[in-house]
């Protein structure tokens, strides 16, 4: 078995002291800044990418420590949203709909394990899917041309919003304002200056993770002040420290289903962790609530969602990895670091560097291993941080986000851009237009030009060449598929508007 | 209402956009140039931005209310900062920094300042002395 042998050779490469110790100390970070409201896994990637840099990390330990924060959010995610009834980050909001009541009746610690098995399930699940289809997409996407890839690009800025019902021209429009801040610059092929207004600060363009940083961060910060203003009722009791075994597989059906669903979520283009739990959660909803309970602390209401987050975020690894184009906010962040490590992900991927990918696909069992552990018998130690003041916590935050910008550049004119990009993030988000489709359009523009480029150069110009290869026409029909689903959903939106 | 502000901010941008990019000229042996993509995106955020004001959403409910005071001082701090980064350097300006953060997010003098100085310290000494990043101490004490 051609997958076995480079499991182990990953496995091999994931026990190594270094990688262990910096897996579990992304577990524990991430699971801290999941439970930390506010402090999503978009955040805490992309401060800590800085710090990554900072140590000199090899790639492949900088992947590893960054994915397990990216898993390890994940599950933190889920104990704010039970504890406090804020969820910790975005993905976790379904979780506050039955896991707050059960905290408040005083079932807070069966909540807690239940969430944190439905989270190793889909987790582990997902990690599963990586491992075995992650390589036959590698396969596939090796005969892709440059046509086919910037008709992937296309598919994924279109379909980014994806089916959540929210208006398609605001997603769209945030993808291309990203595409236009990723052509300032000196443009690679000629060293034409664009939109650079005569500043030679802008010559090397804008850096991806300083844009990061100041969108999802510095806004985040900014929009503190209104989002936090009204605290709800105080924080559950935990209760007894330990869930009793049974209880805790209570969900466990429940968390299968959600973890299939979340994994196809997280494998499509734009949709990730957050549509995974969305969907989780309603279809469980749909096959299992009989008697209404959901809602009001029903234990496959906390399973399910969990389970779906969880799976979501192993499989937006796998177009990340494979294609180069990432599934979700906080994946783009992890290409962000790729790139600028000056590794490129991509088919050749897995044939160029398998200690890497293997290596990294490795330390995701562990660090669902890991996780458990924290989740289940150490899941204090998470909850009484979160009693910590936020006087405290934000700004910590905020310093540790500039010293890692300032140590990449030594610029403090990266700094203002970073927070010009804060207040940029707090506009949008104050308009109700989605952050990732910037991102992703100012991480993807350069590529996605350098395909068209280079379509164009091989056809002498003619355009007519993005539409001659079959691979690029089963993408475009996809895609057209996908906008008249989120159109048709607007729509119906627009004429009868939901109660939820 | 918002949405068609929005939009008509966006609409400007993006036609001018387009207007800057038509300058720039083709090299050889790339039949594309460099004018041709951000003119397509440009085109592209226009008839988005007309979509969003000739069809724009309700306005949305007022979730919160914008703390104006707090977020401009907090920015105002922010922009300090980094302005008294480099001539202050790192300890001095990120003490003062955390600070007044720290009373900004509703703490007493006492625990900001306190924060302040724990913060500024151990920053300084976890990045610069123990992951050997090279950081301002006090340029301006030391020369």
């Amino acid at each position: 078995m051609d997958i076995l042998t480079s499991l182990i050779g990953g496995f091999a490469v994931a026990v190594t002291p270094l990688n262990l110790a910096l897996a579990v100390f992304g577990c524990f970070a991430g699971t801290l800044i999941g439970a930390l409201p506010g402090l999503g896994p978009v955040n805490g990637v992309a401060i800590l990418i800085p710090v990554a840099f900072a140590m000199k990390l090899e790639p492949g330990s900088a992947l590893i420590m960054l994915s397990c924060i990216y898993y390890g959010c994940m599950y933190g995610g889920r104990i704010s949203s039970i504890m406090l009834n804020i969820p910790g980050d975005e993905p976790a909001i379904m979780t506050t709909l039955d896991g707050y009541p059960m905290a408040r009746k005083g079932q807070a610690a069966k909540a807690l394990g239940i969430s944190a098995v439905a989270s190793f399930t889909g987790a582990t699940l997902a990690t599963l899917g990586l491992t075995f289809f992650a390589p036959l997409l590698a396969k596939a996407a090796i005969h892709f041309g440059p046509a086919d890839y910037f008709a992937l690009y296309v598919m994924a800025f279109a379909t980014i919003g994806g089916v959540t019902g929210v208006n398609p021209f605001k997603t769209l429009l945030a993808a291309v304002l990203g595409l236009l801040l990723a052509s300032v610059g000196l443009d690679p092929a000629t060293g034409t200056a664009r939109f650079t207004f005569g500043s030679y600060h802008l010559y090397d363009g804008f850096d991806p993770i300083v844009a990061i940083v100041g969108l999802f961060a510095v806004s985040e910060i900014i929009m503190y002040f209104e989002s936090h203003a009204t605290s709800g009722a105080g924080p559950a009791k935990l209760g007894r420290a330990l869930p009793r075994l049974r209880e805790v597989f209570e969900g466990f059906p429940a968390a299968l289903r959600g973890s299939v669903i979340g994994f196809v979520c997280g494998v499509l283009p734009g949709a990730g962790a957050s549509l995974g739990a969305f969907v989780s959660y309603s279809t469980e909803k749909q096959i299992s609530d009989k008697k209404g309970t959901f809602g009001t602390g029903d234990p496959r209401g906390i399973a399910a969602p969990e389970a779906g987050n969880n799976a979501a975020s192993g499989g937006a690894l796998i177009p990340m990895l494979t294609l180069g184009v990432p599934g979700s906010g906080t994946t783009a962040v992890m290409l962000a670091l790729l790139v600028s490590l000056n590794i490129q992900p991509g088919p050749l991927l897995f044939e160029r560097q398998p200690d890497l990918v293997w290596g990294l696909i490795a330390a995701l069992y562990l660090a669902n291993l890991v996780l458990l552990l924290l989740n289940v018998p150490m899941v204090g130690i998470f909850t009484r941080l979160l009693s910590l003041p936020q006087w405290l916590l934000m700004p910590i935050v905020v310093m540790v986000s500039f010293i890692g910008i300032y140590s990449i550049s030594h610029s403090s004119f990266d700094l203002f851009v970073m927070i010009g990009f804060g207040l940029l993030g707090y506009a949008l988000r104050k308009f109700e237009i989605s952050l990732v489709p910037v991102v992703l359009g100012l991480l993807l523009g350069a590529d996605m030009e350098n395909n068209l480029r280079r379509a164009l150069s091989i056809s002498g110009g003619d355009f007519g060449v993005l539409l001659q290869s079959p691979i690029a026409l089963v993408i475009y029909g996809f895609t057209a598929l996908m906008l008249l689903f989120s159109f048709g959903i607007a729509m119906r939106r627009r004429t009868a508007p939901l109660e939820d | 209402m918002i949405d068609r502000i929005v939009g008509t901010v966006v609409f400007v941008i993006s036609v001018s956009a387009f207007w800057v990019a038509r300058g720039y000229e083709a090299g050889f042996g790339d039949p594309l140039g460099p004018a041709v993509f951000p003119q397509m995106v440009a085109a592209l955020a226009a008839i988005l931005s007309l979509g969003l004001i000739l069809r724009p959403d309700p306005n949305p409910k007022a979730q919160s209310r914008p703390a104006l005071t707090r977020q401009i001082a907090t920015l105002a701090v922010l922009a300090g900062y980094v302005l008294l980064l480099e001539p202050l350097g790192f300890p001095l300006s990120t003490t003062l920094g955390t600070a007044c953060l720290a009373l900004l997010f509703g703490a007493g003098p006492a625990k900001a300042g306190l924060t302040g100085a724990a913060v500024g310290v151990s920053l300084f000494v976890i990045f610069d002395k123990v992951l050997g990043l090279p950081l301002p101490f006090a340029p301006a004490l030391f020369g």
